[in-house]
């Protein structure tokens, strides 16, 4: 990785698409480490922060939200046009999020009737999708929201021209390393821990809930076999474990390729 | 020829949103609030979802107020299903929701509003010069997060609170060394209001403005069941939709929330206002010190009504921790709900003003219909209204100053543009 720096300094962006603005928040929510880590960078623009703009050459740029709009589009392929890095900051942008989940099922014109009383698209919505999608991202900090340990441990490591480590392996190791009682076992809940990315620190299992997957499906291999066999036998349908699966991932549908590795060069490079 | 001033993308708020003021001589031809963020269609998302998973996509609306679209989903799924909760249930709910404000507050009125009182394009360069101020804005809005993460599970998007009352009790250890943090952080709270206080608001904006804010009963607070309007009308929730009405305006595409045809404001200056009685102790103390300088005409000072909030919250939260420690902390279970056909309305005072959730439920308890009104959403039609104002009473001025105090009103404003999308104006004009 080739980080041109300016006075020691790499020249950084973050910047939001269509979602709930809340990863550049994880970052303003780094309270004790904010002011120290923003003087190691040399900050170009940040929307929700700051007045400052400067439509530059960046060396990394952070970017969160998906895109939903022509518009999204547009501003998207001027970031990556002009950033070394691109890293996708949050599920809106690796997946999509929550606005993603009725992709393929309830076309635009249906949901722009239902909200706003019109049919035509006005906004020039798309159906919404994480980046990845549309231009080649470089690293991604998966979660709704991130971490805020991960993303200042990613930045850091970027600062050292190093990757970001994130995991993937299941909530599950998580879980078992706090000793918390598993929710599917002891209670029946629909747990989508097993399949999961971890990295949260089983944050749901640790307060008596199922893990609802905002961390996105693990990458790599993961034993989603198990886990299926243990929803269905407790009476959740195939449908309804897609369904929640499609929350924070998507376009998912189809349950046969969950638990094998994805190919490496799934993403769309553009 | 028109003079039009144009902001792009308002800097310093949620989401992304911009203005744009024709000018036709001295006559101001119109004033629009152009939103460009993608919409997300929640109502329409959300269909078919079982009741229990709800909250958790909706209060994905928002980062910010989080956890007020979360409490007001709750309960308007406990209304339509008739589900009672505890005392303590309810007192933990206020600690969460004051803990919303604090966090939110902090940084609107620190970190987005007093650098540009203080001229400069964000916190963090006015830390080079004022790094005091900007350290104790960090910990007091670490302390709202702190509330966040004790009750909810994490700062955003937590999922601690449910429908019934809460999965995990916090422990009261844990509320021990939350107490102990708000009493370190009130100070940074009372020199908010200090700040504010000395800044001129400046004397553009001077109308008659409507209120709205939700009657938070004994206490001052943001959980209630009934509306009170600055007109001395009191309406139930479940009647919002005959007090607000979406008209619209110009060509069919525009959408606007009015009162009795005219446009009214939620949010910290609404509630202090409507709210003032319950007001107490240092909070009380400030309010009536300051009370020549927040003016009902200008909404510019809704930012010292925030930093009055934010006192209130900080000791109300004190006071909230001392109740549930001497009523002793039970473990309770989230109760098994009966699902039922019906519909529920929830609201409650998110940071910038009342906010709606109202869904209809079928027999099996999944969403049917759902209709969210947020508090910005309401307060488009009003911003305008002092856009329009400003824009007439400074015509002579250059449009960079012009462009600076309506940038200055928006923000004033606390706008949380990605919880508006859903109402607002179809134009799209970028």
């Amino acid at each position: 990785m080739n980080v041109s720096k300016n006075n020691g300094k790499p020249k950084i962006g973050v910047f939001s698409l269509t979602g709930c603005a809340g990863d550049q928040l994880m970052i303003l929510n780094l309270e004790d480490e904010l002011l120290e880590l923003l003087t190691k960078f040399d900050i170009k623009a940040f929307q929700e922060a700051s007045s400052y703009y400067e439509n530059s050459e960046l060396d990394i740029a952070f970017v969160e939200g998906s895109v939903s709009t022509e518009h999204d589009l547009k501003v998207l392929k001027n970031i990556r046009s002009k950033s070394a890095l691109l890293v996708a900051i949050g599920d809106c942008a690796t997946n999509g999020c929550v606005q993603a989940m009725r992709n393929n099922q309830t076309s635009i014109a249906e949901k722009m009737l239902e909200v706003y009383g019109v049919k035509d698209n006005i906004y020039m919505a798309v159906e919404p999708k994480g980046i990845g999608e549309f231009v080649k991202v470089d690293y991604e900090i998966p979660g709704c929201p991130i971490e805020k340990d991960e993303i200042l441990n990613a930045m850091i490591s970027l600062l050292h021209g190093d990757p970001p480590l994130i995991p993937d392996h299941p909530v599950c190791v998580e879980c078992k390393l706090n000793g918390y009682p598993c929710v599917i076992v002891e209670e029946g809940k629909p747990c989508l821990g097993p399949i999961i990315k971890a990295g949260c620190d089983a944050r749901c299992p640790g307060l008596g809930l199922d893990c609802i997957g905002c961390r996105g499906l693990i990458t790599g291999e993961s034993n989603a076999e198990a886990e299926l066999e243990a929803l269905r036998k407790r009476g959740y349908s195939d449908k309804y474990i897609i369904n929640r699966l499609r929350f924070f991932g998507g376009n998912f549908d189809d349950i046969t390729v969950l638990g094998k590795p994805k190919p490496s060069e799934k993403r769309g490079d553009k | 020829m028109d003079r039009v001033l144009r902001i792009d993308e308002i800097t310093r708020v949620e989401g992304h949103g911009g203005i744009t003021v024709i000018i036709d001589g001295d006559h101001v031809k119109d004033v629009t609030m152009n939103i460009f963020e993608g919409p997300r269609f929640f109502e329409s998302i959300i269909k078919t979802v079982y009741y229990d998973k709800v909250p958790d996509v909706m209060r994905r609306i928002c980062a910010i107020c989080t956890a007020s679209h979360s409490l007001a989903s709750i309960r308007a799924i406990e209304n339509a299903f008739n589900v009672q909760v505890s005392e303590q249930t309810q007192t933990l709910r206020d600690l969460l929701i004051n803990g919303e404000t604090i966090e939110s507050h902090t940084l609107h009125v620190f970190m987005l509003s007093l650098p540009d009182y203080l001229g400069y394009p964000d916190a963090l360069r006015m830390a080079s010069k004022h790094p005091e101020i900007v350290k104790a804005a960090l910990e007091l809005k670490k302390a709202g997060n702190m509330i966040h993460n004790i009750l909810s599970g994490r700062e955003v998007h937590g999922m601690n609170e449910r429908v019934g009352g809460f999965s995990k009790t916090p422990s009261e250890r844990k509320l021990a060394a939350l107490k102990e943090e708000l009493l370190k952080v009130k100070k940074t709270a009372e020199l908010a209001v200090e700040l504010f206080a000395k800044i001129q608001p400046l004397g553009c904006v001077d109308s008659n403005n409507i209120f709205m804010a939700l009657d938070p009963g004994e206490h001052y607070g943001f959980i209630g069941d009934s509306v009170l309007i600055s007109d001395g009308s009191r309406y139930h929730i479940n009647d919002y939709l005959e007090i607000i009405k979406e008209k619209t305006v110009k060509q069919s595409t525009a959408k606007l929330s009015t009162y009795k045809n005219t446009p009214f404001m939620v949010g910290a200056l609404a509630r202090i206002f409507l709210n003032k009685d319950k007001l107490e102790g240092t909070a009380e103390t400030l309010f009536k010190t300051y009370r020549s300088i927040i003016n009902e005409r200008n909404p510019l000072t809704n930012n010292i009504a925030q930093a009055i909030e934010l006192v209130q919250s900080v000791e109300r939260a004190v006071t909230l921790i001392d109740e549930l420690k001497s009523r002793k902390l039970i473990r309770e279970h989230v109760p098994v709900v009966n699902v039922k056909e019906g519909r529920g309305v929830g609201a409650v005072e998110a940071p910038r003003g009342t906010l709606y959730h109202d869904y209809t439920f079928d027999n099996r308890g999944c969403i049917v219909k759902c209709n969210v009104i947020t508090p910005t959403a309401q307060n488009i039609a009003s911003m305008e209204k002092h856009y329009r104002e400003i824009a007439e009473r400074m015509i002579k001025e250059q449009d960079d100053k012009i462009k600076f105090n309506l940038e200055l009103l928006a923000r004033a404003y606390d706008p949380c543009i990605s919880c508006a999308t859903h109402i607002i104006r179809l134009k799209h004009n970028r």
